[in-house]
């Protein structure tokens, strides 16, 4: 029952404009810095986070060299957009770093380690929360204590270890363990198919389900948007992983798109700010337009109960 | 006590089900967290430089942990920056997610923006972030002097370096977000029906109806955070470079010195354990602390 | 009064996002699937033994390495370098050695030196080659300036090869010189000269913030361990293994350098340098900018003024020296260098040291020299290298190269923390902390690292 959300529905048309006010302001306090990464994105160098430029570039005109346009001139807009596509077209075909390359790269990893988290927390999810066995809250409690683990510990060792099955210099290091299951997934995943009516089990099971058919026939359908939300959280951390790329591959043929970034980044100084954060932007648009198509699935969407012990 | 033979086939039977429907996560925790812990606490009772074979030496370094002055700092850094992040971006998902549940046009589309940061890289936000904070160019203080204040010098001063991370770290709540949203959908609308007809103000509603039902989801949320926050490492990595004067110096950041850039992996795992432990204790007692708040639904 | 109507998204009328998902699906899968040959693998003639160079260069900087690997290639047909620009070089490449799975070459720095030497990380360049100094011969260490021997040696044996070397200058600005009615061709020679100079050119708001800088030593921040050595400190010493900080030398520097923010406000100067942060060697530069008229930089920044500045008028010098050590036969300054270093378990060593033995040739130095407007590493210098160098001011970094004066940073493996906890003493001089004290606490912590690497190691050896 979407009612359920407007429970200060009664208030006056005051509080309501100023509940609208408060919200554009929240909106607009985590866009600006979004803003700024696009804004930069299509600037020349020379006005990349210079004194004196306001949030759009300044253009000169083609005909008076040293006079800048306004805004409201058909010239400005033709001239902005060029440098933007200029920017953009430098980090795709970039000498230095083979983006799109990256994006298929990114795009095997993010997409391998995507199923490998669903399908295996699920499953695991489902032992949790649906069968009885000795032991179980306390093999739980470990599964969330891993999280607490900090990953410097694990970094070393694993890299000896990924160095012995010959892994060092291939993609699997960064997708392989997604399928072993994550913690917050399995937990996530747990507490909402303890939501999910147990009755729904029961009478497939009259039917002659085993827990393999409740699981694919019940849990899964009605845990869709547990898991969109699980998919999603696993492929924005996969896409931006810059750690385990660093660590793990080798070679440049294999970087990542978040990897490929700190190809603009210099030593001492002299970083093209606007290439990076156009580069920056290619590498978020992907997955904010993932975000927005499958929205529905989890925030919108009534079903997507979850937490609650 | 003996239980009977047929009950204890029953519970044998349960449990090698059980372990099988968890197998996937056994198998991975043995083999790439189990075996690596184990290696990594065998390092921390070792000399290991990394390119040399470890050479055993006790408990030598924990022993150092006690005299080491960047140790002490980086603790006391990393407890200040957990401790206002987690209240921070706790409070501020609930705040947002029950502002985002009000039903205001437009709401659907500030949702998408304040979750888009959790999608970003980590490097381009601290990059960004960086220049917003500057404090002759930066964003923030070009606004904050349109209106006649002269800002200060965000990540330059002891002062401010280490809220303006703080306050960063408030830009990223999309995951909190989406699970107090999920959690306040929940809510029972008969639950307000009734409050509503008793005529109780929406400040009395918020507390006494709907942040019990969804504590369960703020307390997950002020775990996670305080997990997280406990390992935050990029941000002060590439904004501050731990400075000024080591005021931003993070635990993370002095493990990850340790163990790849002096050659001290021994040391660095020796403190990688301590911070495991903190944690955990940690961790502990915001569960115990929360006992008294969070309210479990009966099942 | 009801509210706006509620927002349904599902009711939007949107496109299908089931349609939307699909193309987005497909268009993932077509990235997946499409061929496309990687760039790097384009061009490798077959039969070559292909080796893996990383280098720590981006940029115009990384391109002038790949010019060279490109000259290597086509010099020979045996061999195939592949240059893999890598960041936090030193970290992947410990970790890649103790993996096993080493790069080739790997383009590290100087101080990285001892570490990777005394962990017999690196292969030392001398078990290479043949007899005599040509072609397959060994790498002779006479070739280089003495300085850059002790760079790349470490207890008597050569274990890097130099990939270019730089010292710092004072880069001043002439036309402020000018405009402040100073001699621009008479820059500040001692720390006197250099404060009044200084003083001369600060320019101080009416609320103590600071419009323009004659010279700040936070600006940049890069090297907070320079200063002693211009005052006579040496940070260690080696033949006894010990953290030298409390000395007289590196006080009165740290004192020196605390006397500017004294002067003009520690919060006003922190400030100055954390804007400009950021910008070196951009468009925004503190130095090109005009915000500040001296500075202490490497020869790369004539690099970036002649692409970002054309016209700027600007000149350079030794970087000052307190008084009583002024001596202009011996100009004094820090020498560093970039090294390639053969990492302990790669696949083709003796390809390596083909293409490291090629990469110490004199034409292949000094082009790359050229490209990044540094001086030459080596003893002899072909005609008209100076002359036609993009930086008008070599002379003035090949002079301090070869000078006795010339000092090195410490050679131990516990530099880079030593080094590390100089930045945060650096910053607490600079706000006030008295120096002496503070100095102390980092030479302890730095002599305790000291004495322990040198227990270890005997520890180590003992069990052989």
């Amino acid at each position: 029952m979407r009612l359920s959300s407007g429970y200060l529905h009664r208030g006056s048309a005051a509080r309501i404009g100023a509940l609208a006010a408060l919200l554009l302001v929240v909106g607009f306090l985590y866009l600006v810095p979004l803003l700024w990464m696009g804004v930069v994105s299509i600037k020349p160098a020379d006005q990349a986070a210079a004194p004196g430029v306001g949030l759009l570039p300044n253009v000169e005109s083609p005909d008076h060299p040293g006079e800048r346009l306004s805004y409201v001139e058909p010239d400005y807009w033709a001239g902005a957009g060029k440098q933007a596509a200029r920017n953009y077209r430098d980090v795709w075909d970039s000498p230095v770093a083979d983006f799109p390359l990256y994006f298929k790269n990114s795009t095997i990893i993010a997409t391998l380690s995507v199923l490998g988290m669903v399908v295996s927390s699920a499953v695991v999810a489902y032992g949790f929360a649906r069968l009885k066995w000795p032991g179980r809250d306390g093999v739980f409690v470990l599964v969330l204590a891993t999280l607490m683990i900090p990953p410097a510990v694990l970094m070393a060792p694993q890299y000896v270890l990924f160095k012995q099955l010959g892994w060092i210099g291939t993609f699997r290091p960064l997708w392989v363990l997604a399928w072993f299951g994550g913690a917050f997934s399995i937990f996530l995943l747990r507490q909402f198919f303890l939501t999910i009516p147990r009755e729904l089990d029961e009478a497939a099971r009259i039917d002659g389900c085993s827990h393999l058919g409740v699981f694919l026939r019940v849990i899964l359908p009605m845990a869709k948007p547990a898991l969109a939300i699980v998919a999603l959280i696993q492929f924005a951390s996969s896409w931006n992983d810059f750690q385990g790329p660093l660590l793990f591959l080798n070679h440049q043929d294999q970087y990542t798109l978040a990897l490929g970034l700190q190809s603009y980044h210099q030593q001492h100084g002299g970083t093209p700010w606007n290439l990076v954060m156009a580069a920056s932007c290619l590498v978020v648009f992907p997955v904010l337009v993932l975000y927005v198509v499958a929205r529905r699935f989890f925030v919108e969407s009534d079903a997507s109960r979850g937490i609650k012990e | 006590m003996t239980v009977h033979p047929a009950i204890l086939r029953a519970r044998r039977r349960d449990l090698a089900r059980g372990l099988l429907w968890i197998s996937p996560w056994l198998v991975g925790f043995a083999l790439f967290m189990l075996a690596p812990a184990v290696m990594s606490l065998r390092y921390s009772l070792a000399d290991y430089t990394l390119l040399e074979p470890p050479v055993f030496i006790g408990l030598a370094n924990y022993r150092e942990l006690l005299g080491d002055r960047m140790f002490r700092i980086a603790v006391q850094n990393t407890l200040l920056f957990g401790a206002f992040s987690v209240i921070g971006t706790t409070l501020l998902s609930v705040l947002i997610a029950v502002l985002l549940e009000q039903r205001l046009r437009g709401a659907a589309l500030v949702r998408a923006v304040v979750f888009a940061p959790t999608l970003v890289p980590i490097v381009s936000a601290c990059v960004t972030w960086g220049w917003l904070f500057n404090a002759k160019f930066g964003l923030i203080n070009s606004a904050l002097a349109a209106v006649g204040i002269d800002g200060p010098d965000w990540l330059g001063t002891r002062a401010m370096a280490m809220p303006s991370l703080i306050l960063m770290s408030f830009w990223v709540i999309g995951t909190s977000l989406m699970v107090c949203s999920a959690a306040l959908k929940d809510v029972p609308v008969s639950l307000y029906e009734a409050a509503d007809l008793d005529g109780v103000p929406a400040w009395r509603r918020f507390w006494n109806v709907t942040l019990p039902m969804i504590s369960p989801a703020v307390m997950f949320n002020a775990m996670m955070s305080l997990i997280w926050s406990l390992q935050v490492f990029a941000p002060p990595q590439i904004m501050t470079r731990g400075g000024p004067e080591n005021s931003t110096l993070v635990y993370s950041m002095y493990v990850y010195s340790n163990a790849f850039v002096y050659g001290r992996m021994g040391y660095a795992c020796a403190l990688a354990w301590v911070q495991l432990l903190v944690t955990l204790v940690l961790a502990a007692l915001l569960l115990l602390t929360g006992r008294r708040f969070v309210y479990y639904r009966a099942a | 009064m009801p509210p706006a109507p509620p927002t349904d998204p599902s009711r939007e009328p949107t496109i299908s996002r089931r349609g939307a998902l699909g193309v987005l699906g497909a268009g993932a899968a077509a990235a997946v699937i499409l061929p496309r040959r990687p760039r790097s693998r384009a061009g490798i003639p077959a039969g070559r033994t292909v080796i893996d160079y990383w280098e720590k260069w981006t940029g115009p900087e990384g391109d002038a390495v790949q010019r060279l690997v490109d000259g290597f290639n086509a010099s020979q047909g045996r061999i195939w370098v592949r240059r893999i620009p890598v960041s936090d070089i030193m970290s992947k490449a410990m970790v890649a050695i103790s993996g096993g799975d080493p790069p080739d070459v790997v383009g590290l720095f100087s101080y990285n030196v001892p570490q990777f030497a005394e962990s017999k990380a690196a292969l030392a360049l001398d078990e290479f080659g043949g007899a005599g100094g040509g072609e397959g011969g060994r790498i002779d260490p006479e070739l280089y300036i003495p300085a850059v021997r002790r760079l790349l040696s470490h207890e008597g044996r050569q274990w890097a090869a130099v990939s270019s070397v730089y010292n710092l200058a004072l880069y001043y600005n002439r036309a402020q010189f000018r405009k402040a009615g100073m001699d621009p061709d008479r820059p500040p020679r001692t720390i006197s000269e250099l404060d009044a100079a200084a003083e001369r050119l600060m320019v101080v708001g009416d609320v103590g913030q600071i419009e323009h800088a004659g010279f700040l030593q936070n600006l940049p921040a890069w090297w907070p361990y320079f200063w002693p050595i211009m005052f006579g400190g040496r940070l260690y010493d080696p033949v006894a293994n010990r953290a030298i900080l409390t000395d007289d030398a590196t006080v009165a520097a740290y004192s020196w350098v605390q006397s500017y923010p004294r002067r003009y406000g520690a919060g006003a100067t922190s400030e100055f340098g954390n804007v400009y942060a950021r910008s070196f060697h951009s468009p925004q530069d503190p130095f090109s900018s005009g915000a500040c008229s001296m500075i202490v930089q490497g020869p790369w920044i004539a690099n970036f003024l002649r692409r970002y500045s054309p016209e700027f008028d600007y000149g350079a010098a030794p970087v000052p020296v307190a008084d009583h050590l002024y001596d202009p036969q011996k100009p004094t300054g820090m020498l560093e260098a970039d090294v390639l270093v053969i990492p302990r378990g790669c696949r083709h060593p003796e390809e390596a040291f083909e293409f490291v033995r090629h990469t110490q040739w004199q034409e292949v130095q000094e082009r790359l020299c050229l490209e990044h407007c540094k001086s030459s590493p080596l003893r002899e210098v072909s005609p008209g290298f100076m002359e036609s160098h993009p930086n008008r001011y070599v002379r003035v970094h090949d002079a301090i190269s070869k000078s006795p004066a010339v000092e090195i940073l410490p050679q131990t493996r516990v530099w880079q923390p030593y080094a590390d906890m100089l930045v945060g003493a650096f910053d607490a001089i600079w706000r006030g902390a008295d120096v002496k004290p503070a100095l102390r606490t980092v030479e302890t912590r730095a002599q305790a690292l000291m004495d322990q690497a040198a227990l270890r190691r005997r520890q180590r050896e003992a069990r052989g």
